[in-house]
């Protein structure tokens, strides 16, 4: 016990340090901010595009506008708290190794897992959590109106959606950082780099888009091998729950989105505990 | 029971090389080459609780690769150490709690942020409490003189303030074991002295176990008594410094002040003359002779003063470190063995 | 004359090597540019099996998926990356004073730069291109007779525009670099940019999506030139005077921008050098 609270003092330390950090360069952050923002609008301008023209995304899917801006604000969710909590550090991780810094987090008395992951945060990505957070909450009143199935919020809906939400942040940070620690042996490598963002690029519709003789291939991929897609789908689907008959289907997602965070979480620690056997340092 | 011992330690890199020119790189897609480096090749050592070592050596020679061996940042090919009981490269807290490594131009400390916090990350990772901290921190602070530096962001400090916050930075949780790797590379004269004086007031009070590697003769000098040897890999030599000018230079340095009036014609016959400078002149000799030459010079000529030094530490390093990086291994293993052999210095 | 040719040589040379030096990335960086484009297809085939109708802003299904195929090719050559922000950058180090000493041009020094990159780079990139449009062909089936695959006009023009496109862009992205004469933090400015020609230059969708006023505001600004207009004109949607008219517009901005860069450029000389040499 007196472990974790240690480790709490210092992930606290961590965070001071960054607000601090951050506000010193107060009009970048906000610049920073603001650019995060515009972007999502310019992206909700998109969507609204497309709804101008369709209905629905996906025959029979039961992906409607305000379903679908569930399934955004949701994207938002996670991708600004992996922005904020994970990416910095995933990216300095890489430069660390390369320069030969991270010698210095070997030398600390602390899980270097832990303090290569959370020593930087980037308060301003955050703003697009807040972002998610009104977009939602709209959402949702329409949702509630909706004539056919209207939605009815229950507080265990509340807790499974925040605990898969958290879910599919661990596992977009168990791939990142598994890619990150792979530079050990290859080198800095751009190229990992472009491939983490096209694969996450798979995750932001609705498995539901995924059909047909390619897709369904895909969509296994992308489930199971590689569970990207599980990571927004299932809290997604918790709150929005698209007309559909596969509820059962739903659940084993759910079960196995579990499963996933687990192994994911596991398999990353394994792969970063094997890359430090192989760190050269840099020469001095 | 010496606090670090090193058994046939060894360390091995592949190197991959890169290829110049277009039909090279095109089969680099497919085949690539690449050569070992051996940078430590089995070394043996044993440093007593308080000691002050210095590893010397030339650039490449593997004084860095056995302080990060060391330290548990890399993995060696084969051998042991154990420091403090502990083997390092298996990273346990309890091992990292007690020793500190400082890399010279190589910065821990938060860039954008004043030291002080920085400081304070330190004492919660390393759960220093809170009034021993205070205690170190000001006490260190002081012998460096950077306290009134505390509040400003490290990017503004100057390289030999830097230098000083992070030795306090690695002194925080009062280490029993420290590892300097060129401390002093890169700073002035001045802010040498400065850390040099405080290394050896810190390590006289505390008695800590302290390694050094440095370039600078003067740090070595001043805080050494032991110095090791290490050259492509392998410890060369293992002994006190005078036994290195011993071994290594068979001169003297001979340096003469000539009354004014004195020719300073057909000095060569006495020895070599390194510096003519009238009424000055500098005279290598051979340190079995030097009696006998000095007479000599003194019958012949009029001379109002009369140094005998040995020569320049740098230089006797130079003849040790171009021998052993040359083909003949024998003859310095044979000169190592006329000195003390490695482990048994007190 | 030869001079110029042999300096080509080396620059386009030097590029191919310094491509080829990481090995792993080149080979795989070219075809990874086309994921993204997988999520599109998907995504449009989901909207076109829930409309039920056979065409959406006038494009078919297939018609989207070759539109997104093509603009990888407009986006080639109009693709600009750190142009603005490599000049703004020598701006403020002062790098630019090796262009007011020596007798070269910074913009002609740029544009050849750029020129010979992008030979290098896509006269090796052309094999994997190939190869995905091979894959892809289906989706050129059916295309009206106007478009590209039947017409020799038309893919004289798409090639034309295509060509057009690369200078374009350069000016326009050089011009905002050059802003970076007189205010600094011209980064704000070039992600607004960037922002607007992601979404409005038809790289993320066809342009006709779009209802009004928007319609109007995008063809008032050059943005749509650079990706969405050469595609356009591929798939048969620009015919006779409007075509024309078209092609004329874009060579107009090209001249307007043009004009724009070099007087920015010599004026921020001018200031440059009034700082006290």
């Amino acid at each position: 016990m007196k472990e974790a609270a240690s480790y709490l003092r210092v992930f606290l330390t961590f965070a001071r340090n960054s607000l601090v950090r951050d506000m010193t360069f107060r009009t970048n952050f906000l610049l920073e901010s603001l650019a995060s923002l515009s972007w999502m609008l310019a992206n909700l301008g998109f969507y609204l595009l497309i709804f101008s023209h369709t209905r629905y995304i996906g025959r029979g899917s039961g992906w409607g506008q305000y379903e679908f801006f569930v399934f955004l604000s949701t994207t938002m969710f996670v991708n600004s708290l992996v922005q904020a909590f994970f990416m910095a550090n995933v990216d300095e991780f890489s430069e660390m190794i390369r320069t030969g810094r991270l010698d210095f987090a070997l030398l600390k008395p602390i899980d270097t897992q832990f303090v290569i992951s959370l020593q930087k945060i980037d308060w301003s990505s955050l703003v697009n959590f807040a972002a998610g957070g009104v977009l939602l909450a709209f959402s949702l009143v329409k949702l509630a109106a909706r004539p056919a199935n209207p939605l009815q919020l229950e507080p265990l809906m509340a807790v499974l959606y925040t605990l898969y939400v958290l879910c599919g942040v661990a596992i977009l940070y168990s791939l990142m950082i598994a890619l990150s620690a792979t530079s050990i042996w290859l080198g800095r490598n751009q190229t990992l780099y472009d491939f983490w963002f096209y694969i996450t690029n798979f995750s932001r519709y609705p498995m539901e888009i995924y059909s047909g003789p390619w897709g369904r291939p895909l969509r296994w991929v992308f489930t199971f091998l590689v569970p990207v897609l599980v990571v927004v789908n299932v809290p997604a689907r918790l709150l929005a729950q698209p007309l559909r008959p596969e509820t059962s289907l739903h659940w084993t997602l759910a079960a196995f989105a579990i499963v996933a965070t687990v192994a994911s979480l596991a398999a990353s620690r394994w792969v970063f505990n094997r890359a430090l056997t192989s760190y050269r340092s840099a020469s001095s | 029971m010496p606090i670090i011992e090193i058994r046939q330690l060894a360390k091995s890199y592949r190197v991959y090389q890169k290829q110049e020119g277009l039909w090279a790189s095109l089969r680099g897609l497919f085949r690539r080459e690449h050569r070992d480096v051996h940078a430590v090749r089995g070394i043996d050592l044993d440093v007593a609780q308080g000691e002050f070592v210095a590893f010397l050596g030339p650039n490449g020679a593997g004084k860095t690769t056995t302080l990060k061996l060391l330290s548990g940042v890399i993995n060696p090919t084969s051998g042991d150490a154990r420091v403090m009981g502990h083997v390092p490269w298996k990273r346990e807290n309890a091992y990292r709690r007690r020793f500190a490594l400082v890399m010279g131009q190589k910065n821990q400390l938060w860039w954008d942020l004043p030291a002080q916090e920085s400081f304070r990350l330190h004492q919660q990772i390393y759960r220093i409490p809170a009034d021993q901290f205070e205690r170190t921190r000001d006490e260190l602070t002081g012998l460096l003189s950077v306290r009134h530096l505390l509040r400003q962001p490290v990017r503004e400090l100057s390289l030999g303030e830097r230098m000083k916050m992070e030795l306090t930075a690695a002194l925080l949780h009062s280490p029993e074991v420290l590892f300097l790797d060129e401390p002093t590379i890169g700073l002035d004269v001045v802010a040498q002295h400065k850390i040099q004086q405080f290394l050896k007031y810190y390590q006289q009070e505390r008695r800590i176990t302290i390694l050094l590697t440095s370039h600078y003769m003067k740090d070595v000098a001043a805080l050494c008594r032991r110095v090791v040897v290490i050259a492509q890999g392998q410890i060369e030599f293992d002994g006190s410094l005078s036994g290195i000018i011993d071994g290594f230079s068979q001169h003297k340095v001979v340096t003469l002040l000539f009354s004014p009036e004195q020719s300073l014609e057909g000095l060569e016959q006495f020895g070599e003359v390194s510096e003519i400078q009238p009424p000055r002149a500098k005279l290598r000799v051979d340190r079995t002779a030097v009696p006998r030459t000095l007479a000599a010079i003194l019958a012949q000529h009029s001379v109002e003063d009369v140094v005998v030094e040995d020569p320049p530490l740098d230089e006797a390093i130079a003849t040790l470190f171009s021998r052993v990086n040359g083909e003949e291994r024998p003859e310095s293993k044979q000169v190592g063995a006329s000195l003390s052999p490695p482990g048994k210095i007190k | 004359m030869t001079a110029r040719l042999t300096t080509w040589w080396t620059i386009l040379r030097i590029c191919l090597e310094e491509r080829l030096v990481y090995r792993g990335d080149f080979a795989l960086g070219t075809l990874m540019r086309f994921l993204p484009i997988i999520t599109q297809i998907f995504l449009w085939q989901a909207i076109f099996q829930a409309r039920g109708s056979e065409q959406l802003a006038g494009y078919r299904y297939e018609e989207f998926v070759a539109y997104y195929l093509l603009t990888m090719v407009s986006r080639a050559f109009s693709s600009m990356p750190g142009l603005a922000s490599g000049i703004t950058r020598q701006i403020r180090d002062g790098e630019i004073k090796k262009y007011l000493i020596q007798p070269v041009d910074l913009l002609g020094f740029l544009f050849l730069s750029r020129l010979a990159h992008k030979v290098a780079y896509y006269s090796v990139a052309v094999g994997p291109f190939a190869l995905v449009f091979f894959l892809c062909r289906g989706y050129f089936d059916d295309l009206p007779p106007e478009a590209a695959t039947h017409s020799a006009v038309t893919a004289a023009a798409f090639v034309a525009s295509l060509l057009m496109s690369f200078v374009l862009a350069f000016f326009l992205e050089s011009a905002l670099g050059l802003v970076g004469f007189w205010w600094l933090e011209v980064s704000s400015l070039l992600f607004v940019y960037m922002l607007f020609s992601y979404f409005l230059s038809g790289h993320m969708f066809p342009l006709d999506m779009l209802p009004q006023p928007w319609r109007m505001i995008v063809n008032a600004i050059p943005l749509k030139f650079l990706a969405y207009y050469p595609v356009a004109i591929f798939l048969g949607k620009q015919t006779g005077y409007e075509l024309a008219g078209n092609l004329c517009l874009q060579f107009s901005w090209i001249v307007l921008l043009a004009g724009v860069s070099r007087v920015l450029y010599w004026r921020g000389v001018r200031r440059y050098s009034g700082f006290g040499g």
